[in-house]
């Protein structure tokens, strides 16, 4: 009896101790994060500029149903979202598995060589990007010289090879960034582990599948949701490589945001109504995948 | 460091006249602009020129690229905080009239301000002024040239002459034969830019909006014959489509086309490479043939002075403008043998300055010309909605090519102005 | 065995096609550092003599040195704060989790779904409020906390055993004494990682910098780079020189701490 009721005793205090370690933290991101994001959903209720706001009920969310250019952005980047971020993920965990292995030669070359792209500047990579797909580019060279094309392709002027464009260079960007998390997460996985599963037999491949995903669980889901929210926020590579061309074929959410703030006669509340539309649907998707990946 | 040295020299001739009464006293003009081979260079002079006359206003030139400016402003105005905006901001013709209407009491009416606005070139004050008020010191001048290498042109047995006040077929005749016989496109154009579609249609005296501010776009018929002309420049060949402005620059100082159609700020890097020098010509760009109102003259780019409304240092900051850009044809004279920045303000255009002949042009006396060509460039309004309806037409284009009929994309393009003005 | 020497040589040719297409646009970018504008725009891919010309036409451009040490403090700074703060959250969140804590983490969560745009005007305010315009604090507040470094390291809590905490508390270590000499010690990779990737966020920030660093004196590396591609005429070889001089910080920070990933770390877990 007593034993339990110290235990309780332990345990709400180290609940107490628990939120002490939590709260400075969340306490930022309520200022910081959620003060100004309850302004901007304040802000989204209202038309006008400037001084001259009217509150507007829910205009600005019924005009994004009609809101072609919305549509398009939104289409775009779910488009980007299928494909890139599977892709990303898995090529990331092979390559962080095949870095893991303690046997492999020049490892440190390979992790830093993978992991710069996220590094390089923007305006140098955009700069190749668009060089190297240009109708007299490289890649254009390349693959008429190894003959599986005929003619030069106009990557960035044909709505889907532009977008493949953009997802080779989210692709490219990206997955050395992923894979260091994935890595990081590697060296807490006891070696010992892996050791049993070679003496039992365990070839590379079922090692892989059954022992390396399940137990970077955790970390996948970070990652999952990480890129997720980053491909639907995606402003850098449709802004520099496409500046959302060809017709908008590759114009992304934010992109439009920022037209609308700061290009066009500024409108604020409507770009900020269009935020809100992404934050639902960015924090949908989160939830889904936490119930998938957050189980203890 | 260069901020610093104008600082210096004004120290010193504050301390030199000290005795010397000014209306102003120890005011510091703070000043965005961008360039530093131009606008901000040509701040820097006109802070050498006021400091003599009014030494105690110091001039606090801050480097601030153009996106920039634009942020920052939007930012200031709508967190209502004008108060962190410097007191002159060079502002970008195209986005002027937008910034001026929706963010009233932030730009200083300048009409009634002394400065003499009827001694700058027309187009340019009637870009600058809303609702017939003056808002900004016009500033650079972005004529339109059609830049051609003269050795590609004989080479083809064709002169430079041969390319004054032509109309755009002509321009497409002789490219044909020229692309024909040496291989070279006349010019090159980044791909989805609107801005040829743009310089056509002010050249015609027309834009993507009428008089009211209405959109006017899907029955523009001088539109839908610039974006004819495009078609035809880019399937015959004679203008070719690359994917960004760097590979645009290359194509031209490459020598891969034989020309370029642009605003006259384009020299800047047209005479880059040495080896080109003397080979270049400037003449007036290609007129269109159906439009009522067709000349060979239009702009492209430039920029302008504003001031701050609400700033303390607003009549210290119309009386530098007032004395400097707006009345010192000294300045303009300084600023254009090294820098290439063509003014608009006319008294300068007289000056022997402007008659000297240009060596990488073969000696022709392009400034002279150029100056010439503004002072006929169309009046147009670029309205509220610009940057709107120029996206909206870069869609179109890319469309057009891809096969759609001309009218279906503008009348898309105009719903999506349409739709985008509706709030 | 054949089968398994072919397997071998086939993932370092993977490895090694990967690592080279990785690395070429950094390499072209410090290349073209030693080139003219012209030679960069021509696409040359060999080292030019131009190297000296650029750095003297750029250091005569712009105080470089002021913003690099300006990017430098801001992103020191920026990074130690988020470390400190978000990594004790983050082991709070997962070692003391109840499901009152588990729902304010979902709650973070949602704080990395908004874009910034839509959030820096009322933070724009509320910084010139508190007149912190061009201050290192003011580049640091909205960056300290973020919900991504709280869940990082909540994650990787995970992966810390839970018979390191019993037996510490029987050796009679406190809860924050268990964090400090247990918990970092043997995260550090997760540490490495986290340092590497807020380092880099804050060392590229744009928008924020740009809207409240109004003074030229704080300036950012970003915002220097911005200002030389502004005007009619890029030089390409002094953009070029000036964007290899702002990634090689991150790079030095990478080589500096991706050692902890090497070593690996055996737990003692008995």
């Amino acid at each position: 009896m007593a034993k339990t009721l110290n235990n309780l005793k332990l345990k709400s205090r180290q609940s107490i101790i628990g939120w002490a370690f939590v709260i400075p933290a969340a306490l930022l991101i309520f200022i910081f994060y959620f003060y100004p994001i309850g302004r901007a959903l304040f802000l989204s209720f209202q038309t006008g500029i400037g001084a001259n706001m009217q509150f507007a009920g829910l205009a600005n969310y019924r005009r994004l149903l009609s809101d072609n250019l919305f549509k398009t952005s939104l289409t775009n980047v779910l488009t980007f979202l299928a494909l890139q971020v599977p892709i990303m993920l898995t090529l990331a965990l092979a390559l962080a598995y095949l870095l893991n292995d303690k046997t492999l030669k020049f490892r440190g070359f390979f992790r830093t060589a993978l992991f710069l792209p996220c590094a390089t500047s923007l305006v140098s990579y955009s700069l190749i990007f668009r060089s190297m797909f240009a109708l007299d580019g490289f890649v254009n060279a390349l693959l008429t010289n190894l003959n599986l094309i005929t003619s030069p392709i106009n990557w960035l002027a044909n709505p889907w090879t532009a977008k493949l464009v953009i997802v080779l260079a989210l692709t490219w960007r990206w997955t050395g960034y992923n894979m260091i998390f994935y890595l990081a997460a590697l060296q807490n996985i006891d070696a010992s582990i892996f050791e049993a599963a070679v003496i039992d037999g365990a070839g590379a491949a079922a090692r892989f599948f059954r022992i390396v995903v399940p137990m970077l669980r955790p970390i996948i889901l970070l990652t999952a949701i990480v890129s997720t929210n980053g491909t639907l926020q995606l402003f850098d590579e449709t802004f520099n490589i496409t500046n959302g061309g060809p017709a908008n074929a590759t114009i992304s959410i934010s992109q439009y945001i920022y037209r609308l703030s700061f290009q066009y006669s500024p409108r604020f509340s409507y770009a900020a109504a269009i935020s809100f539309v992404v934050f639902i649907l960015v924090a949908f998707l989160a939830m889904i995948q936490m119930r998938v990946g957050d189980q203890r | 460091m260069r901020r610093s040295q104008v600082k210096v020299l004004l120290c010193v001739l504050m301390l030199s006249l000290l005795t010397s009464s000014a209306a102003f006293a120890n005011q510091t003009v703070t000043v965005w602009a961008w360039d530093p081979a131009f606008n901000l260079y040509a701040m820097e002079e006109a802070a050498k020129i006021y400091a003599e006359i009014n030494p105690d206003v110091t001039i606090n030139i801050v480097e601030t690229p153009w996106d920039d400016i634009q942020t920052r402003l939007t930012t200031a105005v709508m967190a209502g905080q004008t108060g962190t905006l410097p007191d002159i901001m060079l502002i970008q013709d195209n986005a002027l009239m937008k910034n001026v209407i929706d963010f009233p009491h932030v730009f200083a009416d300048l009409t009634d301000s002394g400065i003499d606005f009827s001694q700058f070139a027309d187009f340019k004050v009637s870009l600058t002024s809303v609702d017939g008020r003056n808002y900004a010191v016009p500033f650079d001048n972005g004529a339109a040239i059609n830049a051609l290498r003269v050795d590609v042109l004989h080479e083809a047995g064709y002169e430079l002459e041969d390319f004054k006040d032509i109309t755009w077929s002509e321009y497409i005749e002789m490219g044909k034969d020229i692309l024909a016989k040496t291989g070279k496109p006349l010019h090159s154009i980044v791909a989805e830019s609107p801005d040829l579609i743009m310089a056509g249609l002010q050249s015609a005296g027309t834009w993507m909006f009428d008089e009211n501010g209405d959109v006017f776009i899907a029955n523009n018929d001088v539109l839908k014959e610039v974006i004819e002309v495009y078609v035809e420049l880019v399937n015959t060949g004679i203008m070719v489509q690359v994917n960004d402005w760097e590979q645009y620059i290359t194509s031209f100082n490459r020598g891969t086309v034989a020309g370029t159609i642009n605003g006259c700020w384009i020299i800047g890097s047209i005479v880059l490479p040495e080896e080109q020098k003397g080979l270049w010509g400037v003449t007036n760009m290609p007129r269109l043939e159906r439009s009522p109102n067709a000349t060979n003259y239009s702009s492209q780019g430039g920029s302008s002075w504003t001031v701050r409304a609400d700033s303390p240092n607003k009549d210290a900051a119309i009386d530098f403008l007032a004395h400097t850009f707006a009345g010192s044809v000294e300045l303009y004279e300084t600023i254009l043998p090294s820098s290439g920045a063509l003014a608009t303000y006319l008294p300068a255009g007289d000056s022997a300055a402007y008659s000297i002949p240009h060596e990488f042009f073969g000696g022709q006396a392009i400034y002279a010309e150029i100056t010439d060509y503004a002072s006929r460039v169309p009046q147009v309004k670029y309205g509220v909605y610009n940057y709107e309806a120029r996206d909206a037409i870069g869609v179109a284009i890319a469309q057009v090519l891809a096969g759609r009929d001309i009218d279906s994309a503008l009348m898309e393009a105009e719903e999506t102005v349409r739709f985008l003005m509706e709030f | 065995m054949t089968k398994s020497k072919i397997a071998n040589v086939l993932k370092y040719v993977f490895l090694f096609v990967a690592a080279m297409i990785s690395i070429f646009p950094l390499v072209w970018m410090f290349i073209s550092a030693t080139n003219t504008s012209g030679d960069v725009l021509g696409g040359r891919l060999l080292p030019g003599t131009n190297l000296l010309v650029n750095f003297r036409a750029l250091t005569a451009r712009a105080d470089i040195g002021q913003a690099l040490w300006n990017s430098l403090r801001n992103a020191l700074v920026a990074t130690v704060a988020s470390l400190v703060v978000c990594s004790i959250a983050g082991y709070g969140f997962e070692v003391y989790h109840d499901r009152g804590k588990d729902f304010l983490m979902r709650v973070l969560l949602l704080s990395m779904m908004i874009p910034f745009a839509a959030i820096m005007i009322p933070l724009f305010m509320m910084v010139g409020q508190l007149n912190l315009l061009s201050t290192t604090t003011a580049f640091v507040l909205p960056t300290v906390s973020t919900a991504f470094l709280i869940f990082l390291f909540r994650q990787s809590a995970r992966y810390f055993p839970r018979d390191i905490i019993e037996s510490s508390r029987l050796d009679g270590l406190s809860e924050l004494g268990i964090f400090l000499r247990m918990y970092i010690p043997v995260m550090r990779s997760t540490y490495a990682t986290a340092g590497i990737i807020t380092f880099m966020a804050a060392w590229n920030n744009y928008l924020w910098p740009l809207i409240i660093m109004q003074s030229e004196e704080s300036r950012t590396m970003p915002l220097l780079l911005s200002n030389l591609v502004a005007g009619y005429v890029t030089d390409y070889g002094l953009l070029m020189l000036a964007i290899s001089i702002s990634v090689l910080p991150t790079i030095v920070i990478f080589l500096l701490l991706q050692r902890s990933f090497a070593e690996g770390i055996v737990l003692s877990v008995k």
